[in-house]
Formats: C-alpha cells, structure tokens, sequence
C-alpha cells in the first residue's frame, strides 16, 4: 500500500512540475497594444462594438437597435466609408445583466479588440462595464450611450463615455412645465419606478416646482405580477386623478394602461420617453396600442411617422432596404440616430484615427455636429452630454406620437436648476445623401 | 370602501391563476412524492403550445382542452423518461434528497432553451377569448372581468374534478397509495410505475391550463423569459405549501391567501415589498403550521 | 499527495496559478478570476447539501448579503479591502445563522423552495432602501493594484491574485473544517437523522452551523463577485446565478469537495464553448444566446441521471472496487 502511495505521490508531483515548467517557458502574451495605432483600426476598417439586451426582460423593442447601427453603418460603407475604412458592428447579447454586460465588454475590448464602444444600454450594465473594463484607463471611447442617467455627463467620472439622451432629470423639468401649464388646478398623480431613475425624474420634478396629490413608487420588477398595476389603478379610482404622470419602464406602461382598460378608468395619461415607447408596448401585445390614444408623450427626436423630415425620409429608405421584414420605429430611429453621431464623430477625427483624437474631437466639435435631433447637443469639453430637450406630442390610435400644434416646439433645460426655455433652436440642414 | 372591495377581487383574481399551478404541484407531489419545479418550464412550453393551436384551429375553446392533453402527453413522458431513471440510478445516499429537484431544476432550462431555440425571444401574443373589461354595475367598474370570472370557474370546476378523482375513484386510491407507501401498494396488485405516470399527466393538465390562463388573463404576451413564469413557479409553491402541499382544496385557499395578502400590501403598503411579504408568509406558515392550514400532520416529511 | 501534506499541494497549487497568470491573456484571467469565485460558491453549496443534506436553490441571496456589505462597508467606512471581505462573510453567515434557524425544521423541497422564495424576495429588497442604490446599483471599487507590482499590472490580474489567494485560503479552511468532527456530525446527520440524535449529536445545531458557515463562505464569492464587475445591483444576483451554483455543485460532485473545480470551470467554460459553436455556424444569434443554457441543463441532467454523485466520487468508487479486487488476488 505504501509503495503504491509515493509513486502516487511523485507521478503526481511529476506531472504538475513538468506542467507548471512548460507554461513557464510559453512566451508571455504581450499585455499592452503594440505601440502605434489604437485596436480596432486598419487602413481599411473601424471596428465599433455594441452590448446591448437582444434577448431577456428589457429586449422587447431595444433589440432593434443594433440592427438598425448596422443598417446604417452598411449605407456608409457602400459609400465609400470614413476617409476608406468600412465600419463592421460586433454586437453582443448581455440580456440586461450588469455582470452578463462586463463579460461581453470584455469580450468585445480584449478578444474582438474593437476600436470603442458605442451605444450600451442600460444604466446599471453601463456602470459596471465602464469601471470593471477601465475603459476611462484604457482610454477606450465609449460613445453615446443609451440611457438618461445624467452621471454619465459628468466627464470627471466618466472621462471616455459620452450620453446622447437628455438626462430623466431635463425629461421631468420639462414634462413639469408642461403639466403645470397645461394642467393647472387638476388632480395631479404620479406613477414612478423606486429606484434612481425613478428618483432622478422626481429631482427634476421638484426642481421645476411641480408637486403631485398622488405618488405612487413601485418596485422595478414587481409591474409584471397581475395585482400591481391593478393596485395602482385603484388607488388612482380612490384618489380621483384626473392627469396621471407615468415615469417607469414600459411594462408599467403596460400594466398601467391595460388595467385601467380593464376597469375602465379614464384619465389623461403623460408618459415619460422610456415607457412611452408604443412599439415597445406593441412588442408586448399589439392589443394595448389603441390604449395609448389621448395619451401625452415626449420625444426629442423627429416622429418616425414623420416623412416631411429629411432624415426620417433617408433613415426609412436605408432601413426598407437593410430590413425590409421590420416595422420602422422610434427604436429604429434611435438606433440610426446614434450610428449617424458616430460617424460624424469619426469623420470630424479625420484621417489620422485614434481614440483620444475622437474623444478630443467630440468634446471640441460635438455641439456643431450635424444631427437629427431637433434639440442642440450638449458636448464640450466640460460636459459630455447629448440632446438637451423634449417636444411634447399626443399618441394616435396606432401609437403613432404627433406634435402638439402641428409643429416641434422644444424646450430645453439642463440637469441642474436652470430654468426650462423655449429652443430657438434651428437643426441644420442634413449633410448631402446623409453621409 | 371602494378600494378595499377592488382589493379583495384583485386578490381572489391573482389568486385562481396561482391556485392552478398549486393544484398542478400538489398533484405531482400527492402522486409521486417529488416537488417538481420544472412545472412553471412545463406550463410556459404548454403557453406556446396553445399559442400554436389557436394559431392554426383558429379557435381558443379548442385550443385550450387540446393543450391540456398535450401538456398531459407531456408530463407523463417526462415522468417516464427522466423521473424513472432518476429512481433507479439515485435512490440512495446524499444525493436522494435532491436528485429530483436538481434534475427538474435542469428541465426547466432545457425547456427555456429549446422554446428559444424554436420560437426565438421576440414575445409571440395569446389573445384572451373574453373580454377584460370589468362588469359594470351602474356608474362603477369593478375589478372583475369576464375573463377574470372564467379562470375562477375554471379553478373551481377543476379542484371539483381532481379531488373527485382522488377522493372517489379506485384511480385515485391508487394515486395516493403508490404515494405514500409504494410497495405495499405494489404488493396490493397496483401497477405503481403506471399510477405515477398519470399523475403526472393529470398535473400536466392543470399546468398547461396555468400556462394558458395566466397568460391571456396577463399581458397575453409570452417570451422565453417570462418573468410572470418564474414568479408563477414561486408563487404556485408557496401557496400549496401554505395550503399544506397534500391537500388539493389546500392548494386554492393557500392561493386565496397569498393573492388576497399580496392584493393587500400592495395596495395599502408598497409594490415593493411583495416579494419579501411572500417570502415571510411562507417562512412564518412553515414555522408555526409545518403541514399547512388544511395539511394533517402525518407524513410530510420528504 | 493531498491526505500526507495537504498545505504543500495547496502552496503548490497557488504557484502553478502564479505562473498561469504571468502568461494567459487578460480575457482569460478575468475567466480564472470568475472560476475562482465559483469554487467558493460551490463549494458552499457542497458543505451544506452534499455534507449536511440540506437543500438550498437561493444562495444567491447570501452571495447578494455579503457583495452589498462589502461595498457599503467600502463606500461608507473606506475599508480597506481585506476588511471588506470580513464583513461580508460575517454579514452573510448572520444571514444563514437566521435562515439556518428557520430552516433546521424544513427538509427536502420545502427547504429548497423556501430558499427559492428568498432568492427572488431578497435582492428586491435593494429597491426598496435607497441606501441599497436600487436598480441601478452601488460602485464597488477596490482600487488599483500597488504601485509595487509595476505598471504592467493589469487590474484583471489583481482580482485573479486576490480571488485565488481568497479562494484557496477558504477551500483549505473548508477541508479542514469536513474532515474535522463537525464534518462527521454533519455527513451522520445526513445519512440518518434520528440516529445521530442518539447517538448524541444536536441535529438542530448542527444544521443551523453548517448552514452559517455555508452562508459565510457564499457572502464571500458574493463580495468576489461584485469586486470583479466593481458594481452591486439586484440585476448581479438572479435567480440564474442561485440554479447555476446548484448546477456546479452536481456536476463537481455534491458529495466531496475534490471535484469543485470541475463544476467552476465548467459554468465559466461553457459559454465559451457555446460561442466557438455559434460561430462555427455563422454566429446566429439563437443559438449564441440559447446554446449555453441548452448544454448546462442537458450536462445537469445527464449528470444527475448517470453520475449522480460526481465524477471524482464516481473513480474512487471504481477505484476501491479495484483495489479491493486486487487485494483479494
């Protein structure tokens, strides 16, 4: 028995020295780029990458974005790219799971090597996948990035990463001032999510001045069981609210209208951008659309119904031919919108491309960048913050969101206590064939 | 006043769809003596399933019968598959205890991948055959639709049939002797492999109608990652526990209380705090009532 | 090897890691980073099912209670990190002496299903206390790594040097602790409770100690965790992180700790394998996103079908039979 127990011991011993010896003499893997051109760029390519929720709870609607980027990004590289160099989309599925997030960051900087990443979605999985990748150390560009969380403006602690959505707090200043013009002297309720998105619009709301009879927080996560949005409508029925506010995700949209269909509760809805996304609401059953009719929404973008604007026109064509089995949305218009920034981005860094040269670029350059948005961008090299208002529409039997008065008028505001003013903002003209 | 009646038909609403996959779990339970959490994988796969039905017969009220026999044709196949296999390969030592919840935890993500694999993640509709809008008693509204008012039949209808079965039949006393002893039921001359396996079937029944209902009562809209099924799995477990997990009329007044508890905290506390209270509800029932408000105390050890 | 001198083995272990380190790219050793804190976490889950019979589908619960008391005691007292790591095991064995207590009276699926409630219960909790940062999350940020080790330190590699150092310092605790009387009270209990009574073993506390210690080791791959993605949320804790343990834990084998490598490299691997798949068949999403669930459950299930008490159980069994018919000749 002893016998068998050394040569047991020193096969054992054996085997791992050899082993620990072999990889010990494999060459080290560089760990640092090779002086000179940043990853993810050659002569002829940029490579950008995306990690977004394809699939999971928050996918319905946002999984259109990715192929939305690309449709765009194909439109410029049949036209030539950016000064050469075709742009190729690697797009990840994180499921709308921070650590799911940070793995697929990680995949997407250390395996796919791409030059920088653009349009993350989600506050949470944004976070963490811009601390624990160090993408700020990296110097790895993070360009704008899909959610209103205005700690992402803030260029002390998120150096590389820039917004393009105007912050929840400027969505609740400015929602603020419309109900309090528009509404004076009624019932005033609130529907919010408990968190701090949630808690960001009731900053902002409180900025501007604007206090409800009702507040009713619910738990994100907890609008799925069937008594939530029922409990909300009730308690909506006992407090007689006449205008309901609603700033949550759209599956509280959902249950919210749903439920006051269902016990046939009326009362003049207001919904935040991110819940009043109607193909979001029609991803999860086409049947709620008609329940938005009368409802109040806010957008900065032009409507997706829009064909007398240039861009909605150029975006429908590009994205007919890329994804012609695809229904065009406001997701597709963001989608497009923030690839259109992107390379405008790219093309002002010139031909000469490097990570800290677009960044530089975007901070110098950005607020004259041409857009489609119809609120000025807010870059400098102060604040890296993107759209900076809102127009106020009304939703149309098929979900459709249309000006109020037939025209955008836009209010701008910022995040802080500044006030909420009328944009005289003119968009300039769309660059020849949108390129 | 208003609200708290609103509250009490929120609750027995919630209630009668959660009573359905208690009434699936105790089913498996009484028959077989396994708590199998791949019940909610099951009753969503059933959701698909009537989803394709009533896509291609174009009716619910065929649809819905149809998709229980599946979701019964189903079930047992598992049983005989997977359940049988597992007795004879573990049925002793450490691993006894939890091979079955491990290897039904394991179906539950074969079950979730496979619906993503064939029918992808964008969310598919279910129409509901009745209308959600609440019963109108003059100016008021209340919080019952006819939708709402059939899934309650339905529940009723179906604890009626079940306990019918287990309480009348030979079948059932088949069904409750291979359960609780099963060679000396063995021995009595009952094919006890093949009572197992209806139990199942039947509980695969009332899972797909959980599926179906809880669906078209809901959003109507399903997606492999449902967060209502998971919540359902959870929910439907706490409320046979409640009940006492061998009890079938236990199972919908576990449910009564569960869903009449959380209509309340909702309401009059916080949507937040559900899934904690439902976590002390069970944690408090355990403790002070281990076999469940209608359970007797004899043999509810695992 | 590992009976006559187990410090050695673990010492040289530590080494080969060491080694390892110096030479993966970084993709990999954010990988070994995420294996280590599995085997923490499994190994929890194997000390209380496979040594102490008890079931448990919500220990991402407890990993949740010592990541959220690991950053809180970073962001609010700027612990320093070994600190934080201490809080978060006391923090989370609390939690399990409390859970343990309530439990020690529950067995099989009512035990299981109990801790599923929690799993989904707890980490709701954050939204509801602002201080727990909601949805969104808390910054959990040890820091860089010392200005000794050199600029070329990359702070993947620290986490990797700081979760394997953690990781086997508690897997050889742990061992200690099993092969102690505590782990043969534990394994007599498990195999029949109403004679260990007699025989003058106090289930109860028993069940609630292993319960605690197992609580206390979750609480630390929970505090790992966070410190790899620097962030906390509910959305790092769901249910699929408690059923991916429980997964682990049988497929290393939830009777012994020696196979609870196997189960860690497993989960980080498959969906690496998945992708290499996926790309094979020009990167369809489908299957990306659907094809690492697909081959961990059929794994699961084939393993509890076929190898139900883990491979390294499974090769000392065939081992002792051998040997024992080689004896006999």
């Amino acid at each position: 028995m002893i016998r068998i127990n050394r040569r047991k011991l020193i096969t054992t011993s054996a085997v791992l020295a050899i082993a620990a010896l072999t990889v010990a003499t494999v060459p080290a893997q560089a760990l640092n780029p090779s002086m000179g051109s940043d990853p993810g760029i050659t002569a002829t390519s940029i490579k950008l990458g995306i990690t977004s929720p394809l699939t999971g709870i928050a996918s319905p609607g946002y999984n259109k974005i990715p192929g939305a980027m690309k449709a765009y990004f194909d439109y410029v590289n049949t036209n030539g790219g950016v000064y050469g160099r075709k742009i190729t989309l690697v797009s990840k599925d994180d499921q709308y799971i921070p650590t799911t997030a940070v793995a697929k960051a990680n995949e997407l900087i250390l395996r796919d090597k791409v030059f920088a990443l653009v349009g993350t979605l989600g506050t949470a999985s944004t976070k963490a996948l811009t601390a624990s990748t160090q993408l700020s150390q990296r110097g790895i560009p993070s360009l704008f990035v899909n959610t209103g969380f205005s700690g992402f403006a803030d260029k002390k602690a998120y150096p590389t990463t820039f917004s393009i959505l105007p912050s929840y707090q400027m969505e609740a200043k400015i929602m603020a001032k419309y109900v309090k013009e528009t509404y004076a002297g009624k019932k005033l309720a609130l529907i919010y999510q408990d968190d701090d998105f949630g808690r960001d619009a009731l900053a902002g709301f409180k900025t501007a001045g604007l206090t409800f009879d009702t507040y009713i927080p619910y738990a994100s996560g907890s609008q799925s069981l069937p008594a939530t949005g029922a409990g909300w409508i009730s308690k909506l029925k006992t407090a007689g609210a006449e205008v309901t506010v609603l700033f949550g995700v759209s599956s509280a949209s959902t249950a919210a209208l749903a439920n006051a269909y269902g016990a046939g509760f009326k009362t003049q809805w207001v919904l935040g951008s991110v819940g009043g996304d109607a193909t979001t609401i029609a991803a999860t059953n086409k049947a709620y659309v008609p329940l938005l009719y009368g409802a109040k929404g806010f957008s900065f973008a032009p409507a997706p119904t829009d064909t007398t604007d240039e861009y909605i026109k150029l975006f429908q064509g590009i994205y007919a031919a890329a994804q012609p089995t695809q229904t065009f949305d406001n997701n597709v218009v963001a989608g497009m919108s923030n690839a259109f920034l992107a390379v405008q981005a790219l093309k002002a860094a010139g031909a000469n491309l490097t990570r800290a040269g677009l960044i530089k670029v975007i901070e110098t350059k950005g607020s004259t960048f041409a857009s489609p948005f119809l609120t000025p961008l807010g870059y400098s090299s102060t604040a890296h913050i993107g759209a900076t208002g809102y127009w106020v529409g009304t939703y149309g039997p098929t979900g459709a969101l249309t000006p109020d008065g037939g025209k955008y008028t836009v209010y701008t505001t910022d995040s802080g206590t500044g006030p909420v003013v009328e944009s005289t903002f003119k968009r300039p003209a769309m660059p020849a064939k949108g390129l | 006043m208003n609200q708290f009646l609103d509250m009490v038909l929120i609750g027995i609403s919630a209630a009668s769809i959660y009573s359905l996959m208690a009434i699936s779990m105790v089913l498996v339970w009484r028959s077989t003596r396994v708590v199998n959490f791949a019940q909610a994988g099951m009753a969503l796969l059933s959701a698909y399933v009537g989803y394709e039905l009533v896509a291609r017969v174009g009716n619910f009220w065929i649809a819905l019968p149809l998709a229980m026999l599946l979701g019964a044709a189903f079930s047992a196949f598992i049983e005989f598959v997977l359940m049988r296999t597992l007795q004879k390969h573990s049925s002793q030592g450490a691993i006894a205890a939890i091979a079955p919840i491990i290897a039904t935890l394991g179906l539950l993500g074969l079950i979730r991948a496979v619906i993503g694999f064939i029918w992808g993640h964008a969310d598919v509709q279910l129409e509901a055959p009745l209308s959600k809008v609440g019963f109108k008693f003059g100016e008021t509204t209340i919080a019952v639709s006819p939708m709402s008012l059939f899934v309650l039949l339905f529940v009723i209808v179906l604890m009626i049939i079940v306990s019918l079965i287990f309480q009348k039949t030979n079948i059932g006393l088949a069904l409750r002797a291979s359960a609780y002893a099963p060679e000396i039921a063995q021995l009595a001359g009952i094919r006890v492999s093949g009572i197992r396996t209806l139990g199942w079937a039947i509980a695969g029944a009332a899972g797909a109608a959980a599926g179906i209902l809880q669906t078209v009562n809901g959003t109507g809209s399903l997606s492999p990652e449902s967060l209502e099924f998971s919540l359902l799995l959870v929910f439907g477990f706490i409320a046979a526990v409640i009940g006492g997990l061998e009890s079938l009329p236990g199972a919908v007044l576990g449910a009564l209380i569960l869903g009449l508890v959380l209509a309340a905290v909702q309401i009059y506390i916080s949507g937040a705090l559900v899934f904690i209270v439902a976590f002390l509800l069970l944690l408090v029932v355990l403790i002070v009532r281990p076999q469940g408000f209608l359970g007797s105390k004899a043999g509810r050890r695992a | 090897m590992l009976k006559k001198h187990p410090l050695l083995t673990f010492i040289f272990f530590g080494f080969v890691l060491f080694l390892i380190s110096n030479r993966l790219d970084e993709l990999r050793v954010y990988q070994g980073a995420t294996v280590a804190v599995y085997v923490i976490g499994i190994a929890s889950i194997i000390l209380l099912t496979g040594y102490s019979g008890q079931v448990s589908l919500g220990h991402g619960a407890l990993l949740a209670i010592g990541g959220y008391a690991a950053a809180l005691s970073r962001i609010h007292f700027n612990a320093p990190i070994w600190l934080t790591f201490v809080v978060a095991v006391l923090a989370a064995a609390v939690g399990g002496a409390l859970l343990g207590l309530a439990a020690a009276r529950l067995s099989g699926p009512y035990l299981a299903g109990t801790t599923l409630a929690l799993a989904i219960g707890l980490p709701s909790i954050a939204n509801q206390f602002p201080i727990l940062g909601g949805e969104q999350g808390l910054f959990f940020d040890i820091g860089l790594p010392p200005a000794s080790l050199g600029a070329d330190f990359t702070q993947y590699k620290w986490f990797f040097w700081i979760c394997w150092l953690v990781a086997l310092i508690a897997i050889y605790w742990l061992r200690h602790v099993m092969n102690s009387r505590y782990g043969r009270s534990w394994r007599a209990v498990r195999s029949n409770d109403v004679a260990a009574e007699l025989a003058g073993i106090h289930v109860g506390r028993n069940k609630v100690l292993a319960f605690t210690i197992s609580a206390g080791l979750a609480g630390l791959a929970g505090a790992l965790l966070a410190m790899t993605i620097s962030l906390v949320s509910p959305g790092v804790f769901p249910l699929a992180l408690s059923f991916s343990l429980a997964t682990g834990a049988v497929l290393s084998g939830v009777t012994t700790l020696g196979g609870v490598m196997i189960g860690a490299v497993t989960l980080v691997a498959i969906p690496e394998i998945a992708l290499a798949i996926a790309n094979r068949f020009s990167g369809s999403e489908t299957i990306t996103t659907n094809l690492p669930g697909l081959l961990v459950s059929a794994l699961l299930i084939l393993t509890v079908l076929f190898v139900p008490n883990g491979p390294v159980e499974q090769l000392r069994a065939k081992r002792g039979k051998n040997e024992h018919s080689l004896k006999k000749k």
